[in-house]
């Protein structure tokens, strides 16, 4: 058998299993055509999952934690910029007295009375205060 | 502040090239499913032509479709097919092994010699059909038939050359991408494959 003759078998037995296997794949049913695009829809599925994600796609992430950095800082830089001590000034002393005037009334009722022992004494020292001899 | 500055800086950035690269996923999800398209029916035909079994071959087609997937899609698309065939001849590989293992356990086990493979039938396929048969159409199937019985007979490393070489239109590089072995094992294989079919269907053809 000649080498031209081989090749045209080789050729003829390449391009008539081509095209059976090419028709066998066209005959597939429906039902198995689906079941393929189901695994291959699950295959892409499962690879979107496992693909690792790149830092800029963890965004709200990062938003989020710089945010609550801001906060600090800008809470901490309040914290220490702002007066420390309220000076006292001479208005604030007196009502500080008036406060303790305030505070000791309890005492309020022994004055009173101490008061109106010493009436006579009083009224002699008014009298004495306006000129008057003392009787 | 300069820190926060900074920050915001980047997350401008980031912003502004973070829908270019999910455009860029996008068009390789998209590629790597039109390639899949393209492929799996050739695939799974390929498959149950070596395990006789369309629901083995469907598990092997679907485990090398998630692989690809998971594991190569990042690769140049150029690099799919043979990739994808190396992961699916592995699948059909390692299968029919496990199969061999398990016949082998079985046999030293009691009781009927059923083929664990083999389903069983349904009674609806021993039904004659009564429709006309189209002529061309049995006769494409008596061919095909044969066609795989004599493909099953070749030795496995010779099946795959023959099918990857001319179901798929790999050429000489690709087919040894895929089975995992040099360019001139494959030629070789090639070769034996198609001397050995065309002695069995030379005449019938």
């Amino acid at each position: 058998m000649s080498e031209e003759h081989l090749a045209r078998e080789q050729t003829t037995l390449e391009e008539r299993s081509r095209a059976l296997f090419q028709d066998s794949v066209e005959r597939i049913d429906m039902r198995t055509r689906s079941r393929l695009t189901q695994a291959r829809h699950a295959a892409l599925e499962a690879a979107e999952r496992a693909r690792p994600r790149a830092w800029f796609l963890r965004m709200p992430v990062l938003t989020s934690a710089a945010t609550v950095a801001a906060a600090m800082v800008l809470g901490v830089s309040l914290w220490v910029h702002a007066p420390a001590v309220h000076h006292a000034t001479p208005a604030d002393a007196a009502n500080f007295e008036d406060l303790d005037i305030v505070a000791s009334s309890d005492n309020s009722q022994d004055n009173v009375e101490m008061l109106q022992d010493d009436l006579d004494f009083y009224a002699w020292a008014d009298k004495t205060a306006g000129g008057e001899p003392a009787a | 502040m300069s820190g926060f500055g900074t920050l915001t800086a980047a997350w401008m950035v980031a912003d502004s090239s973070a829908p270019a690269t999910r455009g860029v996923v996008l068009e390789q999800t998209r590629a790597l499913d039109k390639f899949l398209a393209e492929i799996e029916r050739r695939a799974f035909r390929m498959a149950q032509m070596s395990l006789r079994d369309p629901d083995d071959a469907m598990d092997v087609v679907q485990d090398a479709m998630l692989k690809l997937a998971r594991n190569y899609a990042t690769r140049p698309s150029e690099e799919w097919r043979p990739l994808f065939y190396r992961i699916l001849e592995n699948g059909v590989r390692d299968l029919q092994r496990r199969r061999t293992v398990r016949k082998r356990f079985m046999t030293w086990l009691p009781g009927p010699k059923e083929d664990p493979d083999h389903e069983a039938q349904d009674p609806l396929d021993s039904v004659a059909d009564n429709a006309p048969a189209v002529p061309d159409i049995l006769m494409q199937d008596q061919a095909m038939q044969k066609l795989e019985a004599s493909l099953r007979e070749l030795p496995a490393r010779q099946r795959e050359a023959f099918m990857l070489r001319n179901f798929e239109g790999l050429d000489v590089a690709e087919t040894a991408t895929a089975m995992g072995c040099s360019q001139g094992s494959v030629k070789t294989h090639y070769s034996r494959a198609v001397h050995t079919l065309r002695e069995q269907l030379g005449e019938v053809w």
